[in-house]
């Protein structure tokens, strides 16, 4: 896929904050969630505002947080048919999802939960990314997840785990530093070793998030300020590849239009830095 | 750890337990933002009426959050915990 060459710096589109998406100066992309976006989207029913950003020509990349394709029971089809037909109702290159489960023994834990880093696992997550591909109209991009607690038994690092998925899959990689943070802090995950292990050249985009420290654990909330620890994380990648994209992602608690641009502002400084 | 099931082998409790509680915080978060006004009447009550409420209804897959929002505040009518009448609306004759 020759699509993504130069998203630029972007943030998540919530209907919370519509209107500072809209004149926030300096955003290049933006994501939508593709869960929230309902009704009659193959009709090209969309947002207003998702439809002004897309007539100013702003690309909009459909991503999703219910395929739970980590998981062992089958891929819900009906789920990855709506990405894919939000995906063509924006005209988006790509669409998204996380190296997760949601949903097992008929509950769902409302998050998105690691996956067990073993072979039968990795089996399991690459044949339902291969069905979901099947059944999409455009490339799939999968995230790394903040987790908050291990499982036992695990046979590989995430990012061999991440590079045994691309490798037999061809998905392309979200590489969200924050997560990538939380899970230095959590789980004792080493992020130079990840950046190490995972195929740079099937990056698609970066993703940014705050969150808050509890002493203990760190904890991914999208609702706090983006930390200088994680943009330290984004500038370790950048010093690697230059990223396709960066994208801020806040889900809650939004602050003004000022402190949202500064964050921008500083993501693209981190960037920028690299490129000379 | 959504109903408060056994820790399954190998994991380190303390873990399980910070998990558990991020995933009730957040769906406890979500449950408030859809249902301000139930929030508000209960007021410190909320969080440990939601929090016995959600051990005991665990979220089914395929289940939407308003669904989740609107059964705890049928349970907390059904435990009298919560005015069953709801108050008044404002006539749209009424200023207020």
């Amino acid at each position: 896929m020759a699509g993504i060459t130069d998203l630029g710096v972007g943030i998540g589109w919530r209907s919370e904050i519509d209107l500072t998406v809209e004149r926030l100066p300096g955003v290049d992309f933006v994501e939508v969630v593709a869960e929230n976006l309902h009704g009659d989207v193959q009709r090209g029913h969309l947002p207003e505002s998702v439809r002004l950003l897309l007539e100013r020509g702003i690309p909009v990349l459909p991503h999703a947080v219910s395929l739970s394709l980590g998981g062992a029971d089958p891929v819900d089809l009906t789920r990855v048919e709506h990405l894919g037909e939000v995906a063509e109702a924006v005209g988006a290159p790509m669409v998204s999802d996380h190296v997760c489960f949601v949903r097992a023994g008929g509950l769902d834990s409302g998050h998105l939960m690691p996956v067990p880093r073993t072979k039968d696992a990795l089996d399991v997550l690459v044949a339902n990314v291969r069905l979901a591909q099947q059944n999409l109209p455009v490339p799939l991009a999968l995230e790394n997840v903040a987790a908050l607690l291990e499982w036992p038994d695990g046979e590989l690092s995430e990012g061999q785990f991440l590079a045994e998925l691309v490798e037999r899959t061809d998905c392309w990689l979200l590489v969200d530093v924050a997560n990538l943070y939380a899970n230095a802090r959590n789980i004792g995950t080493d992020p130079e070793r990840f950046l190490d292990e995972i195929p740079l050249e099937r990056l698609a985009y970066v993703h940014v998030a705050g969150g808050v420290d509890h002493g203990d654990v760190y904890h991914d909330t999208h609702a706090h300020a983006v930390l200088p620890e994680v943009l330290g994380v984004l500038d370790e990648l950048c010093s690697r590849v230059s990223p396709p994209g960066v994208l801020l992602e806040r889900d809650d608690n939004y602050p003004s239009d000022s402190e949202i641009a500064s964050e921008l502002a500083a993501i693209r400084a981190v960037v920028d830095a690299h490129r000379g | 750890m959504l109903a408060n099931g056994p820790a399954p082998a190998g994991f380190d409790e303390q873990r399980l337990d910070v998990e558990r509680r991020a995933l009730l915080s957040k769906r406890r978060g979500i449950v408030r933002m859809l249902s301000p006004g139930v929030a508000d009447e209960l007021g410190d009550r909320f969080r440990p009426l939601f929090d016995a409420y959600a051990v005991e209804h665990p979220r089914r897959a395929g289940s939407r959050a308003r669904e989740d929002a609107a059964s705890f505040a049928e349970w907390c009518r059904a435990a009298g915990e919560l005015s069953v009448k709801r108050k008044a609306r404002w006539k749209f004759w009424q200023s207020n």
